[in-house]
């Protein structure tokens, strides 16, 4: 090969090449290109974490996950089925514009209408359940008028964010999918497709909601968001000091993270919870006891320290603990086989059973695991995989209902339990694969739907995850974290659960 | 070449191209998973939200009527709306196409200057140190897997020794006026130095990836040629008239020993369109194989299409320009 010329090139391009790097500049490696920069037109996690740079929504999280009003100042319920938002004063839009009640009313009537985007309907709209419409009351205050009672609408509202009625109009549909006009902490020079996202520091920017400390000491200038897919490679990225932030770092490239000395890996709860669905309308997880052996029965400890390298929060119950109405005093499944046995015993089964465990490709090696250690417990398991809708479809709750147990998850993005009580653990939920049916659960998430009291709303949603806990529809798993390999030099910053990446306080020393 | 005759070729054209449409279209439609429910995948959305979706995607309809939709808008140029971008197809691919055609044109070149040199010099000091490394240097080449050899040249040249950067095409701050799209020309075109070192610095590993397989089969077809001309009647009577050895070489066994390279060069342009889908998504390099198989994973149906029939063309086009060549090289070959 003849190397030594290419060499000899490179090392001449290198000096030439690395321009200097100033300490106002952040570089983030992330793991996918935006689909679009219009906030109501797609429905990737990614490409909102992206936009949330640029954008604001009218709620925002504060770093504990709490909800905090970002683009209004506070939200009153009228009634259950019409609440009302006040508008924070003084923002104004990137090109200098100061946003109003017009733009806000305009933000959702493009969500909600069919048609809205240029003949296409949003695919946001779903994430607005029972909205009907949101109208202006007068300059300050707009209503969100919903046909049911929906007290999670708060929660939701983080899911959207607000665009200029007068830019939006202008740019047309394939404008503001290509530039931006936000509210947010950093406006876009430049959207260099496949490669990168350069941002720079908004001097217009407002300073954030309040729960959200003010901002001001942003230290950065400028941002270019670098699209690297390839796990290997943004990790290569983080290590030459190329970046400062990588996303979804993978579990294997922890160690060499952690071993560089200019690099170091940050962690954040995700907002998925991971669980084996038992079939609780056949033999023999029909029988309470035979789940609750199936949850003694595991080691979450040691799996998740095997399997996810220690980066998982065992769980005991439904969801994360950050998630509103989360309860805290959920007694432990602990990993007791002896116990497991016994109760298998007391259910009729003293010679064990036979039971198979349906996983998609990406869950087979935790599937095997957990047939090892039920099968050690009495509960001999056979490990189905199958493709992925195919399973799906098996374990729909209008199916035949033929299986034992399935390892699956579900994703609770707004971290409210609506979110993922109701569709999962509802009778007939469209995501109860456990085909679970408690009538006083089913009461219990009834009045949390409607209850816009947060107080007594959370009440209802512990007694029933204390009920749910119980009956052990589920072999409750884990929440895996979500991890970000970062810059030393890197502060000021810290992984969200949402995923958004929260640059308004970040320095590169 | 008449025109008539260069008429059949691009009528041949045609049932190549139909052919790639009812297979790619078939096999996508067959591919379990629905974009409506991938869009929508973790996010809880509800029957009708998913219902709703994939009518708004136009994907209710049956399977014919999307195809004759598709064949007679695309007949129109107008290959529909990219079902996670939702904008114009053409629109997303042209905006990541010049990026590949840069690498591709850069792999290329690095294969044809690697290759072709070495080859000829294998085979005139055939069974030599150089001929047994080139053999041994080739045999690497095609069989060490593209992703793999990326991620260890990145880990060498540009984690620990940081001569080359990670990733992407070029830096901001050397990003020179877009008028083509392809950076080292947009460089030169503006007359930037820095811009220019950036580009080719950006270009290195990429290129050396992408082209190393084509660079080894090249080698090898290039010597097994040369060693077959060598053996002429016509290169014998040359030495017989007592021509120097370079001479000889370089002008009556080249031209008759590079024709079968031209031909597997073509070829071989199927595989560096399919090593681009790789090589872009190790070194985040901005082109379309990269949002080919992104757009596959998520089943985005109209990009796919296109992307294939682009791709389609572009080699039965490489493989025209090739019997071109062929002529010039050997006017015995009449097309």
């Amino acid at each position: 090969m003849r190397l030594k010329p290419l060499l000899i090139l490179a090392a001449a391009a290198a000096g030439l090449y690395f321009a200097p790097v100033s300490a106002a500049e952040l570089r983030i490696g992330f793991t996918l290109d935006p689909l679009t920069l219009d906030p109501a037109n797609h429905r990737s996690r990614e490409t909102e974490s992206v936009l949330r740079t640029m954008y604001n929504g009218l709620v925002a999280h504060d770093p504990s996950m709490k909800l905090v009003p970002e683009l209004i100042e506070s939200w009153t319920w009228i009634d259950p089925q019409t609440m009302e938002a006040k508008i924070r004063p003084g923002v104004r839009f990137h090109s200098g514009e100061t946003m109003t009640a017009d733009d806000i009313v305009f933000t959702f009537t493009r969500l909600l209408a069919d048609g809205a985007i240029a003949g296409q309907t949003s695919p946001r709209k779903g994430l607005l359940g029972p909205t009907r419409e949101v109208v202006k009351l007068n300059d300050s205050t707009v209503r969100f008028l919903l046909t049911e009672p929906w007290p999670v609408l708060p929660a939701m509202l983080t899911f959207q964010e607000v665009v200029s009625k007068s830019f939006t109009e202008k740019a047309g549909a394939g404008g503001i999918a290509t530039t931006e006009d936000g509210t947010g902490p950093f406006k876009l020079v430049q959207w260099r497709r496949g490669d990168s996202l350069v941002l720079e520091r908004a001097a217009s920017y407002f300073g954030g909601g309040p729960g959200i400390p003010k901002a001001g000491n942003a230290c950065i200038e400028r941002t270019i968001i670098k699209i690297i897919p390839e796990n290997a490679s943004r990790v290569a990225a983080l290590l030459a000091g190329d970046v400062h932030i990588i996303n979804e770092l993978p579990a294997h490239d922890i160690r060499t993270v952690e071993a560089n000395p200019n690099t170091a890996v940050m962690a954040v709860n995700g907002t998925r919870s991971f669980f084996v669905a038992l079939n609780t309308t056949k033999k023999p997880f029909d029988d309470v006891r035979v789940r609750q052996a199936a949850n003694h029965a595991l080691n979450r400890k040691l799996m998740i320290d095997k399997l996810l390298a220690g980066r998982a929060t065992k769980l005991d119950g439904v969801m994360s603990p950050a998630a509103f109405g989360h309860n805290p005093n959920l007694p432990e499944y602990a990993f007791d086989p002896k116990r497991a046995k016994d109760l298998l015993t007391a259910a009729g089964y003293p010679n064990g059973i036979d039971v198979t465990l349906d996983a998609d490709g990406p869950q087979k090696e935790t599937a095997e695991a957990i047939a090892a250690l039920l099968t050690q417990a009495g509960i001999r398991t056979k490990v189905a995989i199958g493709e992925g809708s195919q399973v799906r479809t098996r374990w729909a709750i209008n199916g035949k209902k033929e299986g034992d147990m399935w390892i699956t998850s579900w994703g609770n993005g707004s971290l409210d339990p609506t979110d993922i009580f109701e569709p999962t653990l509802q009778t007939g939920g469209r995501g109860n694969s456990a085909f679970y049916s408690n009538p006083k659960v089913d009461a219990l998430l009834a009045a949390g739907g409607r209850e816009t009291d947060a107080t007594k709303r959370a009440a209802f949603y512990q007694d029933a995850e204390a009920l749910i806990h119980a009956d052990a529809p589920w072999i409750f798993l884990w929440l895996p974290q979500d991890l970000y390999g970062v810059s030393r030099r890197l502060t000021g910053w810290s992984p969200a659960a949402s995923g958004w990446l929260n640059l308004r306080d970040v320095c590169v020393q | 070449m008449t025109p008539v005759l260069l008429l059949q070729r691009v009528g041949h054209l045609v049932p190549v191209l139909l052919g790639v449409t009812v297979i790619v279209f078939l096999m996508m439609s067959l591919t379990p998973g629905d974009p409506a429910e991938i869009m929508l995948a973790n996010q809880n959305a509800t029957p009708a939200q998913v219902a709703m979706l994939r009518h708004d995607m136009g994907l209710d309809r049956p399977l014919m009527e999307r195809f004759v939709s598709f064949v007679g808008h695309a007949l129109q140029g107008d290959f529909g709306q990219s079902l996670f971008h939702r904008r114009p197809v053409a629109t997303v691919i042209m905006e990541r196409l010049p990026a590949t055609i840069e690498l591709s044109v850069a792999a290329m070149a690095f294969a044809l200057l690697v290759s072709i040199p070495l080859g000829v010099m294998a085979a005139v000091y055939r069974g030599g140190v150089l001929d047994r490394l080139a053999t041994v240097g080739a045999l690497l080449g095609v069989s060490l897997p593209g992703f793999w050899f990326g991620i260890l040249m990145l880990i060498g040249f540009a984690v620990n020794l940081r001569w080359l950067p990670v990733s992407g095409a070029i830096d901001f701050a050397a990003q020179p006026p877009g008028i083509t799209g392809l950076m080292v020309v947009d460089s030169m075109l503006a007359l930037r130095g820095d811009s220019l070192m950036n580009a080719l610095a950006h270009l290195v590993l990429p290129a050396i990836t992408l082209g190393l397989p084509m660079a080894a089969i090249l080698m090898r077809v290039t010597r097994a040629s040369m060693l077959e001309v060598l053996r002429q009647d016509y290169i014998t009577f040359a030495e017989a008239k007592g021509l120097g050895r370079g001479r000889i070489i370089a002008l009556h066994a080249l031209k008759n020993g590079l024709l079968p390279t031209v031909t597997v060069a073509a070829m071989e342009t199927g595989s560096l369109l399919g090593g681009n889908m790789v090589v872009e998504t190790v070194f985040g390099w901005p082109g379309l194989g990269r949002l080919v198989v992104e757009s596959i994973f998520v089943r985005n149906y109209p990009l796919v299409q296109a992307a294939v029939l682009l791709y389609a063309v572009t080699y039965v086009v490489v493989n025209f320009l090739a019997d071109l060549l062929y002529t010039v090289l050997n006017p015995r070959v009449r097309m």
